[in-house]
């Protein structure tokens, strides 16, 4: 299977995720919506060089897919392009900074060394909630959440179009690829000189076939002033879930976890 | 009471300036009618009933749907009552799931999650594809893909269908299965293809198109018999109709 279908694919795989039938999808859309927001803001609000604090912000995704019964090494695996960038952030910093700051069983640890880590961690950090996010809640229902939070329809419709498209492109852009592989037997790769002609027609291919599925949901009843959206009303669990999840990442937020716990066992 | 009906008057229209690709179009359908629209490759049959649904809307002339005359402010309103079936399955279908394409219509018409499902499941049922529902849209065959199209349609239970090329691409049994249907609904239908014998099962009116005209306006008897006049719009006598001589 070339790349092309597998990234298509792997788009379905997480849309079929998002529409199972579990505890953590059944939570409402704007609670899971506002908490990986918050979760966001704060893993970024921690100063660089508090490493062990932003460890300690770990425990929420990690819990969530120990919980959530979502597979950690399937979530790695369809991260693995986005993982290693997100991580190449702050690798200069140990050769800028060099400052010592401890020295643990003889290697000495500067402050450089520190940031950088904190910087991967929160990165990787940041990706996994997202990832939680979208592999446990369907796109229509973040834009029903979207508009909840009254952000203007069309930047809704806007963004839910675009999440389409993304498929149709790559189904397209296959689709291109396989036939041009069929006419151009024991060819590596598609010749330089086809690629102006072959990039075009893939854009025009795709602005028709996303123009015709616009009109085909449009057709069924889809209004831009009123997309697609199936917003249930907040729960009772919903409330709970939400409470319990802001106070414990506030909570791991201010006080410093890892280290208190790690008081415990040295006093 | 016969409240369901088109009224196509003075219908011109073309997709670029100076190519006109229909021409001076007037005709009406009824509540029970069930129209084939035949013709070359090319004729504007697609064009035809895109305008109808207002795909296109930049045509001169009128088409009304149910007194409702087609235009910009109407459309959710026309496309109530209409359920389009497009040539290409590909172009119809965009959700992850055959069962949530089939619910995108119920759904966005704001009915209950239970009658959805309802829905759903009858319309599945109609075109023999239960077993597909949690079948992902880019892995069904050609066929079922045209399949899946229509129960798409038939969970918004239209007033009218509107058909473009439905019975490409499917084996004997279920285009049977598609003629048993499409005659149980007894509203307007219009079903334009090139298998004049689906057209002779299912349709009790035929227009034949040629170059963006009306040509010929009748009963199948009277046109799919009719051999001097298919054959001089590019069209041949339907295979049931036409008598094989031993060679
Ligand atoms: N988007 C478009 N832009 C420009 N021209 C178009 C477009 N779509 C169709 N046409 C032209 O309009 C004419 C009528 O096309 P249409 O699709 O209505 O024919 P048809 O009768 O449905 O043919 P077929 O039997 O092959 O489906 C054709 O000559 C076609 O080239
Ligand atoms: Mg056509």
């Amino acid at each position: 299977m070339s790349k092309i279908s597998n990234a298509a694919r792997s788009i379905g795989k997480l849309d079929e995720l998002a529409r199972k039938d579990t505890w953590l999808n059944r939570i409402h859309p704007l609670v899971k919506l506002l908490v990986t927001l918050l979760y966001l803001v704060l893993v970024v609000s921690f100063p660089p060089i508090r490493l062990t604090g932003v460890l300690a912000m770990a425990l929420y995704p990690f819990l969530l897919f120990e919980i959530s019964g979502l597979s950690f090494r399937d979530a790695l695996y369809r991260l693995r392009i986005v993982l290693p960038v997100v991580c190449l952030v702050g690798i200069l910093n140990p050769f800028f900074d060099r400052e010592r700051v401890l020295t643990v069983f003889g290697i000495t640890v500067t402050s450089g060394t520190l940031t950088m880590l904190s910087l991967m961690v929160k990165g990787v950090l940041t990706v996994l909630s997202s990832y939680l996010l979208v592999a446990t809640t369907t796109i229509e229902s973040i834009c029903g959440a979207l508009r909840m939070l009254h952000i203007p329809g069309i930047i809704v419709t806007e963004f839910l179009l675009i999440c389409r498209y993304v498929t149709v492109l790559l189904n397209e852009a296959d689709r291109v690829t396989q036939s041009y592989a069929l006419r151009a037997p024991g060819q590596k790769g598609i010749a330089r000189k086809t690629w102006g002609p072959l990039i075009g027609q893939l854009l025009i291919r795709s602005m028709d076939r996303a123009k015709a599925l616009y009109q085909s949901m449009c057709l069924r009843g889809f209004r831009d002033d009123r997309p697609y959206l199936t917003v249930k009303s907040v729960t009772a669990t919903d409330l709970f879930y939400f409470a319990i999840c802001c106070s414990a990442l506030i909570a791991l937020r201010i006080f410093p976890v890892l280290e208190l716990v790690g008081g415990l066992f040295v006093s | 009471m016969s409240h369901i009906h088109i009224d196509i008057a003075g219908l011109s229209f073309g997709y670029e300036e100076g190519i006109p690709i229909l021409k001076d179009l007037s005709v009406s359908f009824h509540e029970k009618d069930a129209v084939g629209l035949i013709g070359a490759n090319g004729a504007g049959k697609s064009t035809f009933l895109k305008l109808l649904v207002g795909l296109e809307l930049a045509g001169t002339g009128s088409i009304r749907v149910e007194e409702i005359p087609v235009e910009k402010k109407t459309l959710a309103k026309v496309r109530e009552k209409i359920g389009y079936v497009f040539q290409d399955s590909d172009t119809q279908l965009f959700m992850t799931t055959v069962r949530e394409d089939v619910a995108f219509a119920p759904r966005n018409y704001g009915l209950p999650e239970d009658e959805v499902n309802r829905r759903v499941q009858r319309a599945l049922e109609l075109v023999h594809i239960p077993h597909l529902a949690d079948k992902a849209v880019c892995r069904l065959s050609g066929g079922e893909k045209k399949l899946a199209s229509i129960a798409t349609i038939l969970s918004m239970t239209p007033d009218i269908l509107l058909l473009d090329e439905p019975s490409v691409a499917l084996d004997p049994g279920n285009r049977r299965n598609l003629i048993h249907i499409l005659n149980e609904f007894d509203h307007l239908k219009v079903i334009a293809s090139h298998d004049l014998d689906f057209i002779w099962d299912t349709c009790n009116r035929v227009l034949l198109m040629d170059r963006g005209q009306i040509i010929a306006d009748g009963t199948p008897d009277g046109i799919l018999r009719d051999e001097a006049l298919l054959t001089t719009h590019a069209l041949e006598l339907p295979l049931s109709l036409s008598r094989i001589r031993p060679g």
